[in-house]
C-alpha cells in the first residue's frame, strides 16, 4: 500500500556549500617546461596566489606569492641566483621558505619564513604536494611514473589548459556516470567497472563506436577500452586505446586540476600517442591532436552542463547509475585530517555495472538516428 | 560534510557473503544478474589468497591494479543460487 503523503512528497535537492579547504594530494600545475624558464610565474591555487620558479641550481620552487616583509607580490619579482627577489624591497627567499638575505640590512629577521609546497618534476609535469596539516608527501601516494612521457615511441605532451567557474566535485563524480558520456559525450560505453582502493579510484570503460556521429580519424573508430585511475583527488590517468579496422591507437589521457578556490578549477588535460608502423611520427602527432581537440570537445560539453547546473549531496539514482556516493565517500578522505580517514573511505569497493538495459535503449537511439540520416541522404 | 547514504541501499541493503576459498567476508549486492557491488575491508583484503597472488605479480604488471577475484565472484553467484543474496530485478518487480 502507498500512502497518499508519499505520492505528494516531493523530492528536494539538498547541498552544502563547497568546503573551504583544499585538498590534501599531489597536484599538477602543468608543464615544467612552462614554468622552468627562470622568470617567477603566479599560479591562483588553494585559494592563495603562489609564486612557482625555477632557481639558479635547476630546481623548480613554490612558495606563498606574498612577500613576509610588507607584502610585495613575488610573482613580480626576480630569481636571482637560487633565490626569488621581492619587487618592493629585494628581499630574497629560498625555496625551503626561508629569508635568505635581506640586501639593505645586516640580519633576516627571526621567523623570516614563508609557506612552501612541497614539488615534484616528473615525466614533463610540475606536481606540488597541498596538505592543510603540513605533512610529508606519503610515499605510497606518489604519482606513477608515465612510461611513454619519456619515450621517443611517443609524441610529446599535447596539453590544454582551461577554468572552470564551478567546484572541482563536479568533475570527480564523471569517474562514475556512465550514462552522462552517452547523452553528453555520444559515446556507448559497453562495459563499465569502478575500483575504489586506498588513495587511487578507477574507471574501466569500453565502448563502440558510433555509427551515428562521426569519430576522429579517418577509417571507422571500432571501439575504446580505457583503463582510468585517480591517483588521489586531482590526477587522473588513462590507458586509452582507440580501436580502429587497421590498427589499435594507444594513447594516454592526462586529466587533472587544481582549485583555485571553492568555486572555480583549473582543468588541464594532455595527451601523448603510441607511434607504430600504422602511425609513423608525423601521423601520430597529427593523432594526438586530434584526439587533443575531440577530448577538448568532450570536457566542453561537460561545462555546459557544470555552468547551469545545481551542486547536489543527495542525487537520486537508479540501478543503472554508478556508486556516486561510494565515490564522494573516497574523495572525502582528501577533505578530512589523516586521523579522520575512516577505513570505509580507502576500503576496497567494487561496482559493475549492468550496461544491458541501457544500451538496448540507446542502440535504439542509434538507429533512429542512422534511419533519419539515411531518408535525409536519399531525398 | 558527510557523505549521504546511498538510495538504492534503502529497500535492498548489501547482504554478507564469505568467500568458499579464502573465507574472507565481504558485503555484496546485485541490481541485476550483470551488476554486482561488493564491499571489502581490510581483514577481507588481507585474507584473500587472489589478491596476494596479484600483488607479488605487481612489480611486473605497471600500475598493476587488481581487477577482481574469481573465487569471490563464484562465491556471489552461489549465494544468489542459494537465495542467500536477491537480486534486486528479480525481488523487486514493479510494486504499484
Amino acid at each position: 500500500m502507498t500512502l497518499q503523503s508519499e505520492i505528494d512528497e516531493i523530492r528536494q535537492i539538498e547541498a552544502e556549500a563547497a568546503p573551504a579547504r583544499f585538498a590534501r594530494g599531489w597536484h599538477c600545475l602543468g608543464l615544467t617546461r612552462d614554468f622552468g624558464d627562470g622568470k617567477p610565474h603566479a599560479v591562483h591555487a588553494f585559494g592563495q596566489k603562489l609564486v612557482v620558479f625555477r632557481g639558479g641550481d635547476g630546481r623548480i620552487n613554490v612558495l606563498d606569492g606574498y612577500c613576509r616583509h610588507m607584502g610585495g607580490d613575488l610573482s613580480q619579482g626576480e630569481v636571482k641566483g637560487d633565490e626569488i627577489a621581492c619587487p618592493f624591497h629585494d628581499w630574497r627567499w629560498g625555496g625551503d621558505g626561508r629569508c635568505k638575505k635581506v640586501p639593505y640590512s645586516k640580519r633576516v629577521p627571526r621567523l623570516a619564513r614563508t609557506a612552501t609546497w612541497t614539488t615534484l618534476e616528473q615525466d614533463g609535469m610540475l606536481f606540488v604536494w597541498n596538505d592543510p596539516e603540513r605533512n610529508a608527501p606519503p610515499p605510497e601516494q606518489a604519482i606513477p611514473r608515465i612510461e611513454g612521457a619519456t619515450s621517443d615511441e611517443w609524441t610529446d605532451w599535447h596539453w590544454y589548459t582551461t577554468v572552470v567557474n564551478t567546484n572541482c566535485r563536479e568533475i570527480i563524480d564523471n569517474v562514475v556516470d556512465m550514462a552522462h558520456f552517452f547523452y553528453i559525450h555520444g559515446s556507448l560505453p559497453t562495459h563499465f567497472k569502478n575500483i575504489f582502493e586506498g588513495h587511487v579510484a578507477t574507471q574501466y570503460m569500453n565502448g563502440e563506436g558510433r555509427p551515428d556521429i562521426g569519430d576522429p580519424g579517418e577509417s571507422q573508430l571500432l571501439g575504446t577500452t580505457s583503463v582510468a585511475s585517480y591517483f588521489g583527488p586531482s590526477f587522473m590517468i588513462d590507458d586509452l586505446t582507440y580501436h580502429y579496422e587497421d590498427a589499435d591507437h594507444k594513447t594516454i589521457l592526462i586529466n587533472c586540476h587544481y582549485p583555485i578556490d571553492a568555486n572555480s578549477f583549473v582543468l588541464q588535460y594532455g595527451i601523448i600517442v603510441k607511434k607504430s608502423n600504422a602511425l609513423p611520427g608525423d601521423a601520430a602527432l597529427q593523432t594526438a591532436i586530434g584526439l587533443g581537440d575531440f577530448v577538448k570537445m568532450g570536457f566542453e560539453q561537460d561545462v555546459e552542463i557544470w555552468k547551469n547546473k545545481a551542486r547536489i549531496d543527495n542525487p537520486l539514482l537508479c540501478e543503472e547509475d554508478g556508486p556516486v556516493y561510494q565515490l564522494r565517500r573516497w574523495y572525502q578522505q582528501f577533505y578530512v585530517d589523516i586521523a579522520d580517514v575512516q577505513p570505509d573511505m580507502t576500503d576496497r569497493f567494487e561496482y559493475e555495472l549492468d550496461t544491458t538495459s541501457p544500451n538496448e535503449e540507446w542502440m535504439k537511439v542509434v538507429e533512429a538516428n542512422l534511419a533519419a540520416k539515411s531518408a535525409a541522404g536519399t531525398t | 560534510m558527510a557523505v549521504r547514504p546511498d538510495n538504492r541501499l534503502a529497500d535492498s541493503p548489501m547482504v554478507p557473503v564469505a568467500c568458499s576459498r579464502c573465507g574472507a567476508r565481504v558485503l555484496a549486492r546485485k541490481s541485476s544478474w550483470n551488476q554486482t557491488t561488493v564491499q571489502w575491508n581490510a581483514e577481507a583484503s588481507a585474507a584473500c589468497l587472489e589478491r596476494r597472488d596479484a600483488e607479488n605479480l605487481a612489480a611486473h604488471a605497471g600500475r598493476g591494479l587488481f581487477l577482481a577475484c574469481s573465487a569471490l565472484s563464484g562465491s556471489i553467484l552461489d549465494a544468489v543460487r542459494n537465495g542467500d543474496l536477491p537480486v534486486v530485478d528479480e525481488s523487486v518487480r514493479v510494486t504499484t
